[in-house]
């Protein structure tokens, strides 16, 4: 509710600037243990609310963020131990509190996000760091406490309503800050990621380097946490840095809401202060009942309380945006062809599915390609757009081989992608999947939410001629199953491809719909200086549009010549027929 | 010498630890975090049994049983409903770790427990005198590891259970009812841990977070060895031989997270464990 | 549906989320009928056997098998004695041949008995069968698919494009198999093949863009019936 209300209206700097002055005078009213207590939590809570960035927003579910805190913390306790509380020193833990865990972030980034990883991998690294650090606190004998921590340091000249002004102003400014990234179009790529890597990946945008970019910053973020709690608190001990605090931050996410901010931050300020004043009575039931209702919201309610709450008073509506006609970058008209295959073969184990493809696409061509099952179609849409399928022979895109570059860097070749099942962003608004297509040509903006859009000629065509432009600020889920394709087909062209590769772009459609495609496909070629290819099984489609068809059977490319040629090929019949085997 | 028995005793008890595990990680295609939890439940078998003043041994099927019994109860009720959320199912058995935890905890309080030793004393082995037990442990490795063969590759439902590992959805177009094998399989995965538990007992102390230490170096041994075994029992050897030099020869508390970073970097540089998860 | 229907399919529609790909399917198979289904690519095929099977959701429309009205998940089909063989991954490549064949009954019981049944019509099973199924050829690997469906003495055989990729010679090996040595057996086969499909099925189906846009028994005009519908 409070976030529709935010998003609603503009009050948000009002909001947050009175949190701030909340904040401020909160002290004058709370006795000493509650003060001290909640300085903690709101700690807490603007840590939570880096967890629900990584988690709820870009889909990292990690447990590493509360040892990035407590690196933070130690370097900050050490500092202060050598050095006193002299400006120089309390400077420079602030600097070691934050680039020393930001360098772990790195590293830790670097080693869970690889082109092979999967999300259960990069979970269990944001396990196994926790671990490895809690344990090198242990070796590090009186240097680092070991298992009693390190205490008595002398920490910034503030009182204890100090500390919590501190606390409160460092939860506000991180869960503004997030709350404006989130909100602007840059902050759509968290989503984007997390609903669909390879749609990304075809988009010429690298989903590895935002991973690995985040967990870094929000280390960063924890440290400087940890900087401030090691100065509250007077106090840092390997529990704070250990996988058990890791864990229940992704509880009080999870409890709060997923993708929510305000979920989190409500979830770790309460339930840290209950605990912290229930503890003397019933330790274990509390936490037997907070691990149950864990679980129950797992299961039931995945969206958490914030979940509720959205059912309860309606999600908030997405803001209009107009879109505009861009400028096409100057065509840099390729001499040779857009394509070019040679020698393509590509097995698995014994079993070879392409064998010897020789193919040469220019400019201005629309090429169907067709055949029967198994013939290869999919596989060869696949080594022309990503480099790393273990290929033999040599592919080229406007010149240049695309042998072990991953999708992303032959996206930004000039090719395309379009899947047999739309890929786009489940997610995210019509208008916002539109726009992060773009973001490769239009870097999105990482502090508002743009109330335009500037689209190129032929990707406007196609969302007008389907009525997608009615529907910008439509969830992408919500649309039809044709709508979806349309939508996917929007944003390859966003691309502004010079190569354009199309999985059976009528599977599903209806008989109007695969007309407007193919006018727009036949514009495409004949004006921009495209080249189109595509997979299709709807032999009048192919018929209407295409400027050349090639026929692969099992895995060899059996006929490559104009409509004619191939509707009136013998050789073609008895392959349908089923009497060409080799 | 020494060294020898050390590290294959260490590999043995790995082995015996993870099994559970991997049992369940290759048919359910999920790591059950709460698998620390199961590991403790058995080794408070092993303790109620003593309070009971019966044989120590009887702890072993009455630790099975338990085991199997709360595995069916938790696959039914919470993993099942999560099929298509694999995280989150492996988060909502962290949650019911801390509940099973807690239960303990009520039940029996904070403190450190003691189980009646099982095999007490050494024996000479070679040219040293070893514990007993974990000489025992080594056997009883190879034991469960050969019972678990057997049933895998001899019995029906060690091939449904293939069948599963391999292509689920083959599986289930021939007929094969999967819900049917994931129960049992978790089941019997869960009973292992609690029998691993008990194994335990005579080596580590008994309090309700004992599980937790095992749980991470498990499920790193599992994901490195994938749905196979006979890759257990090898990751088992290899890693429980670095855990021993490092301890041996480095520093103890770095020998403890041996593991857990060797198999992050292998499993960064060969995914394939992960390429089904 | 009438008495001796083994499977009879009224106005049946499917496919995959929003999207039709079988829209009102009718058809019926009496019991040892043989009927193939004959189309392009794309065409609903595999989806409409999939629906049979219990694999897609019946998105309207009836199915009746063996006398139940459906849907019958895949279980419930093996103990009517429906025996399927998919098109995408058919067999499990790292298990033996042997227990390949295994998976096909549900009992192990029955093992012997149905083996001696199979391997009367390939020979060649019987030296393999601890051989693991993906070191066999890809024709070797076809007989054995077909195998399997039979281990369960079938009364309703559902194949989805077993000609795939085989060499003549052993497609009439299997053509004449599912023709003479299906045991009374009813046959409803997917097929691209045509000559394939019409030298085993009597009669035959054409499905275009999920609809059947033709049909009719095994008579002389037929197969240029079909290949018109099936050519570019």
């Amino acid at each position: 509710m409070l976030e529709n209300a935010l998003k609603a209206s503009r009050l948000a700097p009002a909001l947050f600037a009175g949190a701030a002055l909340l904040v401020w005078f909160a002290p004058l009213f709370l006795d000493p243990f509650a003060a001290n207590v909640l300085t903690r939590s709101l700690i807490y809570a603007a840590l939570a609310a880096t967890v629900d960035l990584l988690w709820g927003y870009t889909g990292i579910l990690t447990f590493a963020q509360g040892a990035f805190f407590g690196v933070g913390a130690y370097a900050t306790a050490l500092t202060m131990t050598s050095f006193g509380a002299t400006p120089a020193a309390i400077l420079g833990a602030l600097a070691l509190g934050v680039l020393v865990p930001a360098a772990l972030g790195a590293l830790v980034g670097w080693i869970s996000f690889h082109q092979n990883s999967t999300p259960l991998y990069a979970s269990v690294i944001s396990l196994v760091f926790p671990i490895v650090v809690t344990q090198l606190v242990y070796s590090g004998g009186a240097w680092t406490g070991s298992s009693s921590g390190l205490v008595g340091y002398d920490v910034l000249p503030l009182e204890l309503e100090g500390f919590f002004r501190l606390a409160g102003l460092l939860l506000v400014a991180v869960v503004a800050a997030a709350w404006i990234f989130v909100r602007s179009d840059a902050g759509k790529l968290l989503v984007a990621v997390r609903d669909n890597e390879t749609r990304c990946a075809y988009l010429d945008i690298d989903p590895k380097r935002i991973q690995i970019l985040l967990t870094t910053a929000l280390a960063a973020v924890a440290g400087l946490a940890g900087f401030v709690f090691a100065h509250a608190s007077g106090v840092v001990a390997p529990e704070n840095v250990g996988f058990v605090f890791g864990t229940e931050l992704v509880i009080w996410v999870a409890l709060g809401g997923r993708a929510s901010l305000f979920g989190p931050v409500f979830a770790a300020i309460g339930i840290d202060y209950l605990s912290a004043n229930l503890s003397g009575d019933l330790p274990f039931l509390w936490q037997l009942v907070l691990g149950g209702v864990f679980v129950v919201t797992i299961i039931l309610l995945p969206d958490g309380a914030a979940g509720l709450a959205r059912r309860a008073f309606g999600a908030a509506r997405p803001r209009r945006v107009r879109l505009q006609t861009a400028e096409t970058r100057a065509q840099t008209l390729a001499s040779g062809p857009l394509l070019e295959v040679s020698g393509l073969a590509r097995g698995f184990g014994s079993l070879a599915v392409l064998r010897d493809i020789d193919l040469r696409v220019s400019a201005g061509e629309l090429l169907s390609i067709v055949g029967p099952n198994g013939a290869g179609k999919t596989t060869f849409m696949r080594c022309v757009s990503d480099g790393l399928e273990p290929f033999r022979g040599v592919i080229k895109i406007a010149g240049v081989s695309i042998a072990g570059k991953p999708p992303d860097r032959v996206a930004a070749l000039g090719v395309g992608r379009k899947f047999q099942v739309a890929s786009i962003f489940e997610g995210l608004t019509v208008v916002d999947c539109l726009r992060l297509a773009r973001a490769s040509r239009e870097a999105p903006s990482a502090l508002r939410a743009s109330p335009s859009l500037s689209l190129p000629l032929a990707c406007v065509e196609v969302l007008e001629l389907t009525g997608l432009s009615g529907l910008l600020t439509s969830p992408a889920r919500l649309l039809s199953h044709g709508m979806k394709q349309a939508l996917e087909l929007a944003m390859v062209l966003a691309l502004e491809p010079s190569l354009i590769l199309l999985d059976e772009p009528t599977a599903g459609l209806t008989k109007s719909e695969r007309t407007l495609i193919g006018d727009v496909l036949k514009q495409l070629t004949a004006q921009a200086g495209c080249a189109v290819i595509l997979v299709e099984h709807d032999f009048d489609f192919v018929r209407e549009i295409s400027s050349r068809i090639v026929v692969l059977h099992q895995g060899r490319l059996v006929l490559d010549g104009t409509v004619e040629d191939v509707t009136n090929s013998e050789t073609v019949r008895a392959i349908y027929a089923g009497a060409g085997h080799g | 010498m020494l060294l020898l028995l050390d590290i294959l005793s260490t590999a043995a008890i790995l082995f015996i630890v993870a099994l559970g595990l991997l049992a369940i990680f290759g048919v359910l295609k999920i790591i059950n975090f709460a698998h620390g939890a199961w590991l403790t439940v058995g080794a408070y078998c092993a303790v109620l049994t003593a309070r009971l003043g019966l044989n120590p041994w009887a702890a072993a099927p009455i630790a099975f049983v338990v085991g199997l019994a709360l595995g069916g109860l938790a696959e039914l009720i919470i993993i099942r409903p999560l099929y298509r959320r694999p995280l989150d199912a492996i988060l909502a058995t962290w949650g019911l770790g801390i509940v099973i935890g807690q239960l303990i905890t009520l039940a029996f309080g904070r403190d450190v427990q003691f189980a009646p030793s099982l095999l007490p004393g050494t024996m000479r082995v070679g040219s040293v005198d070893y514990s007993r037990y974990r000489l025992f442990a080594l056997a009883a490795a190879v034991v469960v590891g050969a019972i678990y063969a057997i049933a895998f590759e001899g019995t029906r439902l060690g091939l449904l259970a293939r069948a599963v590992i391999m292509n689920e959805t083959l599986a289930r177009a021939l007929g094969v009812s999967t819900e049917r094998v994931r129960l049992a399989t978790f089941m019997i995965g869960t009973g292992l841990a609690a029998v691993a538990g008990f194994a335990l007992t005579p080596l580590t102390s008994i309090d309700p977070s004992m599980g937790v230490a095992w749980l991470i170096g498990a499920f790193m041994l599992v994901m490195v060895a994938d749905a196979s075994y006979l890759a257990l029992a090898g990751a088992s050897l290899a890693f429980g031989a670095v855990q021993v030099l490092v301890s041996t020869f480095v520093s103890p508390v770095l020998g403890g997270v041996s593991v857990a970073v060797l198999a992050a970097l292998v499993l960064r540089l060969r995914p394939r464990g992960f390429a089904r998860a | 549906m009438a008495e001796d229907e083994i499977l009879a399919l009224r106005d049946v529609s499917s496919g995959y989320g929003a999207v039709a790909v079988v829209r009102s399917v009718s058809l019926a198979l009496r019991s040892g009928e043989a009927l193939a289904v004959l189309g392009k690519n794309g065409m609903g095929k595999t989806t409409l056997l999939k629906t049979i099977v219990g694999l897609l959701p019946l998105q309207g429309g009836a199915i009746h098998i063996a006398g139940t009205k459906g849907p019958l998940s895949p279980a419930e089909l093996v103990a009517k004695g429906v025996s399927y063989a998919p098109q995408e991954q058919p067999l499990f490549q790292d298990l033996s041949v042997r227990d390949n064949l295994r998976l096909a009954l549900r009992r192990d019981a029955e093992f012997g008995r149905a083996l001696e049944h199979v391997v009367g019509n390939f020979p060649f099973l019987a030296e393999r069968l601890k051989q693991r199924a993906g070191t066999l050829s890809g024709g070797e690997q076809k007989m054995l698919i077909l195998a399997r469906a039979l281990m369960l003495k079938p009364r309703l055989l559902l194949i989805d494009e077993i000609s795939e990729g085989l060499q003549p010679s052993v497609l009439d090996r299997i053509a004449g198999v599912l023709r003479q040595e299906r045991s009374g057996a009813a046959l409803l086969l997917v097929e691209q093949n045509l000559d394939f499909a019409l030298s085993v099925a009597e009669r035959w189906a054409v499905l275009e863009r999920g609809e059947i846009r033709d049909q009719g028994p095994r008579d002389a005009g037929a197969r240029s019936r079909i290949i018109g519908r099936l050519s570019l």
